[in-house]
């Protein structure tokens, strides 16, 4: 098997190159997604039996949550391959998926409080599942701290990889939440081993928005990834090609 | 119309979730490019002083 592809990765002007190249190929599926997903969960999917129209908060939900847990994992990763072979484009990774985490782990936060309120009857409990996530913010600006708090970019690389590592015993934790304690919080309805729990005009919806932000998570780390890369990157000759332009 | 905005009487959680969502996603557009222009023209700024050394 050819490996080329896979070292002409960890090379920054191949990588910035790529990442220019690739952005419209996800953002705009990405809109085409949300817009769809959008129209069929507020419009076609039908009311929920027990809890009406509420549910439909449903659709901008659980694609938040997914994204908070999948980035973090995105990132974790990157920092760990950044961590052990060295590779600044993998760091370069890492750094760039933590705003877009917290940000979506904020709004996972926020929509599940309003959908609490009507449901629950409160806004916020001390739940395992609501508590774990919680820690998954202050996991993410932790993160974000230290890198803004070293100088040294190389530091502020090994030392967030690091934090972004142990961070990952937090992930299992959210996820089995719900099965491990008694939470106000409901079960897995979709990603679950038995057949999904609702039908298909409300489960599509919920499928095209899940395809839509991980879609749009792609676009977004591939412009924040060149930034960070064009940061790494002292005196090479090939910056000059692409900023003078 | 009228019952859509309505949400069937859950409106004031339903479209604050929306609007939050929407705001951290177009958020997330403006960060990510802003992020990009700040350090291409960082990396402008350090060539120019490279440049004017002998």
């Amino acid at each position: 098997m050819n490996w080329t592809w896979f070292h002409r990765l960890a090379s920054p002007p191949y990588v910035y190159g790529l990442a220019a190249r690739l952005t419209p190929w996800f953002a705009w599926p990405a809109a085409l997604c949300i817009i769809a997903g959008l129209w069929g969960g507020l419009v076609l999917a039908p009311p929920d039996y027990q809890q009406g129209d509420g549910f439909r908060i449903l659709y901008v939900h659980a694609p938040s949550a997914w994204m908070s847990l999948m980035v973090y994992m995105s990132m974790a990763t990157a920092a760990a391959v950044g961590l052990i072979w060295r590779i600044k484009v993998a760091h370069a990774v890492a750094a760039s998926c933590a705003p877009i985490g917290a940000s979506f782990t904020f709004a996972a936060l926020v929509t599940g409080a309003l959908w609490g309120e009507p449901m629950w009857g409160t806004y916020w409990e001390w739940d395992p599942r609501l508590t774990s996530e919680l820690v998954l913010l202050f996991l993410y600006l932790g993160y974000m701290g230290l890198r803004a708090g070293i100088e040294d970019t190389q530091r502020a690389d090994r030392a967030s990889a690091v934090l972004a590592i142990v961070g990952v015993v937090n992930v299992p934790i959210i996820h089995y939440s719900v099965t491990w304690w008694n939470s106000l919080h409901q079960a897995p309805s979709v990603m679950r081993l038995a057949k999904p729990a609702m039908p298909l005009a409300m489960l599509l919806p919920l499928l095209l928005m899940l395809l839509g932000f991980t879609l749009f998570f792609v676009a977004l780390l591939l412009v924040r990834l060149r930034g960070e890369v064009l940061a790494r990157e002292r005196a090479a000759s090939w910056i000059r090609e692409v900023v003078s332009a | 119309m009228r019952a859509f905005f309505d949400m069937g009487g859950y409106a004031a959680f339903v479209w604050p979730a929306y609007a939050v969502t929407l705001t951290v996603i177009v958020l997330n557009i403006v960060w990510a490019r802003r992020s990009l222009a700040r350090s291409r023209a960082e990396a402008r700024r350090r060539l120019q002083t490279q440049g004017q050394r002998p």
